[in-house]
């Protein structure tokens, strides 16, 4: 009786702990979607995070200045984005758009801006270019700040739209293009995941060859096996030491995409190596020897037998590549940077996901745009997760034929 | 004739190609390895900052030029064992859970829910750590912060638990049925045969599961940097104190560091690498002996 008490005891605790370890995990996953769910819409995906100020030339429409009532209900049926502003909608006739007086939040700070709410589809705004002649595309949000050299400062909205209404002919208007996007961000981790991907995954697929398929066992393959483990023990802040000493100081990379992602395929070399070992270990023998039988040499054999046999644990060993860049921040803080820039040259520094996220809850104490991030980034993990589940599965399929 | 010789020294050719980039691996190892010390010891070496106060010093201010690590290295072992402390227990339970316990299906579950535990990446811990539990210790701290050593300790906690359930896990599943059976047939309840019987086969297995967990917690970075407070001095001497591991004073300082101070920071993923390479070597050990019986 006693016995069967302590037992039920025991695995009450084992009940508990995996209770524990399963809520654990609900409890940070619910906790970024909560706090950042709020964040996430197109324009979170598709904008700068940083702000980006500019000119833009035009021509204005040749109207009188007017206020349009029946266009001013439509833009506020169709505009809620702007409940809270602190002035307007006024539709300003010339460049065919309405202006609001909003606070305007940007990170931590916040300041009175004009903002465009609304744009007619044949506004003068949309057919702007800038200094250099390219195309801008001046959407809703676009801030305001001058026009012809005159300034909106403390002007209040009525004044700013009458003196947009009494410009004509060529306009110069100092624009604000809006910031908060991860725009850059996801295109930087792209960036990183297909460079280091270029460099690790041949080396590590052709050391993963040598390894199984020529290496006799002895002294120099326990060397590289322990260096392949000791390199996937050592911590991803030793690597970023590593980076910015080597790519970033001795080859004078600088901070950049280039450092960055060459010290990450460093990090993805025992991950690509022991997966692809794993996958050409599970090639039945006979199929070699039936290859070799046929008269085909041993590269033949490789690649035409072994290597495409070996696919599907391929596929699996880039799929946890990408998430080991997806997820990789300490390292690529100290070689890539954390300028929220899309990277104009190999050379030039960008922040990935991860490292956007630390930097806006380290420097900007902004947990609800780091959860946001952390949302994006949670989605890819777990995309990846179900990948990789579907290609080893496919790999056991194989073998059980 | 000729052909073939020439297919010969083709394939050998592209037979050493490979041997090169399979030698990547160790070329990397000893360039890190290199790169970190020789940049890490140069202020010893040249005399430009004394050894013993880099180790015994309690105060890093760069600007007056005092840098002693003595207080990270303790914060380091005081969150790593913590966060063991309460990890390995819980992971170790998981573990039975999943291969003793469960059915298939929902065994299958949370191996998945443990799998994407381990997918989350680090920052994503840290902002969490931040956004609830820095909060909640607050309210029971005595401090006027919540970063602290007992943040970081539950931080890395919910981090190694992914690397110790898995690991476990594993050498649990490869405990050989008949030891169970044979239990059993001693009248042993399943309880019983876990505990004394499965979990003590599976010992060193488990053993490098919790070594390569304690790897992991005291080389994170991002997570304890977002929790941990990094005073610039003082050993924590209670659980709300904050602490500054080792980890965090190189991720911290490195983006704006130059001369001395730099290469301080170098020494300091000296101090770092010499405790993960200790790990690395016991469990090599770990595994051999384990191949060994």
């Amino acid at each position: 009786m006693s016995r069967s008490i302590k037992d039920l005891f025991v695995k009450g605790i084992i009940y508990l702990a995996t209770g524990i370890t399963l809520s654990v995990l609900l409890f940070i996953i619910g906790f970024i979607f909560v706090q950042g769910i709020g964040l996430v819409n197109w324009d979170f995906l598709t904008r700068d995070f940083n702000e980006k100020v500019g000119y833009a030339f035009t021509e204005a429409k040749d109207v009188p200045l007017s206020i349009d009532e029946e266009k001013l209900n439509d833009i506020n049926s169709l505009d809620n984005r702007y409940e809270t502003a602190l002035e307007g909608p006024i539709y300003v006739e010339n460049i065919g758009a309405a202006i609001s007086k909003v606070a305007y939040k940007n990170h931590s700070t916040e300041r009175e801006q004009i903002v465009v709410t609304y744009l007619e589809k044949d506004s003068p705004l949309q057919s702007a270019i800038d200094s250099t002649g390219a195309e801008i595309k001046i959407g809703p949000d676009y801030m305001l700040q001058s026009i012809n050299g005159k300034d909106f400062t403390d002007l209040s909205l009525e004044e700013v739209a009458k003196t947009i209404a009494t410009e004509s002919g060529e306009l110069k208007i100092k624009i604000v293009q809006p910031g908060g996007g991860i725009k850059s961000n996801i295109i930087t981790t792209l960036y990183m995941v297909l460079l280091s991907l270029l460099v690790a995954l041949p080396v590590g697929i052709f050391g993963a060859i040598y390894l199984t398929e020529y290496a006799k066992p002895g002294k120099l393959v326990n060397i590289i096996r322990f260096a392949a483990e000791s390199l996937a023990g050592i911590p991803s802040i030793i690597f970023g030491l590593f980076g910015m000493a080597f790519f970033v100081v001795a080859l004078n990379f600088q901070i950049s995409l280039i450092s960055g992602s060459l010290t990450v395929a460093v990090i993805l070399l025992p991950v690509i190596i022991r997966s692809t070992e794993e996958a050409l270990k599970t090639v039945p023998m006979a199929f070699r020897e039936g290859s070799l039988a046929l008269g085909a040499t041993k590269l033949q054999t490789i690649f035409k037998v072994v290597l495409p046999c070996a696919v599907p644990g391929i596929a699996t060993a880039v799929l946890l590549s990408i998430g080991r860049v997806v997820g990789e921040s300490a390292a690529l803080l100290l070689t890539a940077g954390t300028v929220a820039q899309i990277p104009g040259t190999l050379f030039s520094p960008g922040s990935t996901l991860t490292v956007q996220a630390y930097y806006v809850a380290k420097e900007e104490g902004n947990i609800e745009l780091a959860c946001a991030v952390g949302i994006v980034i949670i989605v890819i993990v777990i995309v990846l997760n179900i990948l990789s589940r579907i290609t080893s599965d496919k790999l056991d399929v194989f073998n059980k034929k | 004739m000729q052909a073939i010789k020439r297919k010969k020294q083709q394939e050998k050719i592209i037979e050493g190609f490979f041997l090169v980039c399979a030698f990547v691996a160790v070329v990397s190892v000893l360039a890190i390895t290199a790169f970190v010390f020789y940049n890490g010891l140069k202020p010893f070496i040249s005399n430009s900052y004394p050894l013993w106060n880099f180790l015994s010093g309690v105060e890093w201010r760069p600007g007056s030029n005092m840098y002693g690590i003595f207080y990270m290295i303790v914060g380091s072992v005081f969150a790593t064992l913590g966060a063991i402390l309460i990890g390995v227990p819980i992971a170790i339970l998981t573990a039975v859970f999943i291969s003793e316990m469960a059915g298939s299906r929902v065994g299958k579950i949370i191996r998945f829910a443990v799998e994407l535990l381990a997918g989350i990446p680090s920052v994503l811990y840290g902002v969490f750590g931040l956004g609830i539990i820095v909060p909640y210790v607050l309210k029971i701290s005595p401090m006027a912060q919540g970063e602290s050593l007992l943040s970081t300790i539950l931080v890395l906690a919910i981090m190694i638990l992914p690397t110790v359930v898995s690991i476990s896990e594993t050498s649990i599943s490869v405990v050989p049925k008949a030891y169970r059976e044979g239990s059993y047939a001693l009248g042993a309840s399943k309880i019983q045969t876990i505990f004394k019987v499965v979990l003590p086969a599976a010992r060193s297995g488990i053993m490098t599961g919790v070594i390569l967990g304690i790897g992991r917690a005291i080389g994170e970075t991002m997570a304890v940097m977002l929790v941990c407070g990094n005073p610039i001095a003082g050993i924590p001497t209670s659980l709300f104190d904050q602490v500054r591991p080792l980890t965090t004073n190189i991720a911290l300082e490195m983006g704006y560091a130059s001369g001395v101070h730099q290469e301080l920071l170098y020494s300091t993923g000296v101090v770092l690498f010499i405790f993960i390479m200790l790990i690395n070597l016991i469990v090599n050990k770990l595994v051999k002996a384990k191949v060994g019986s």
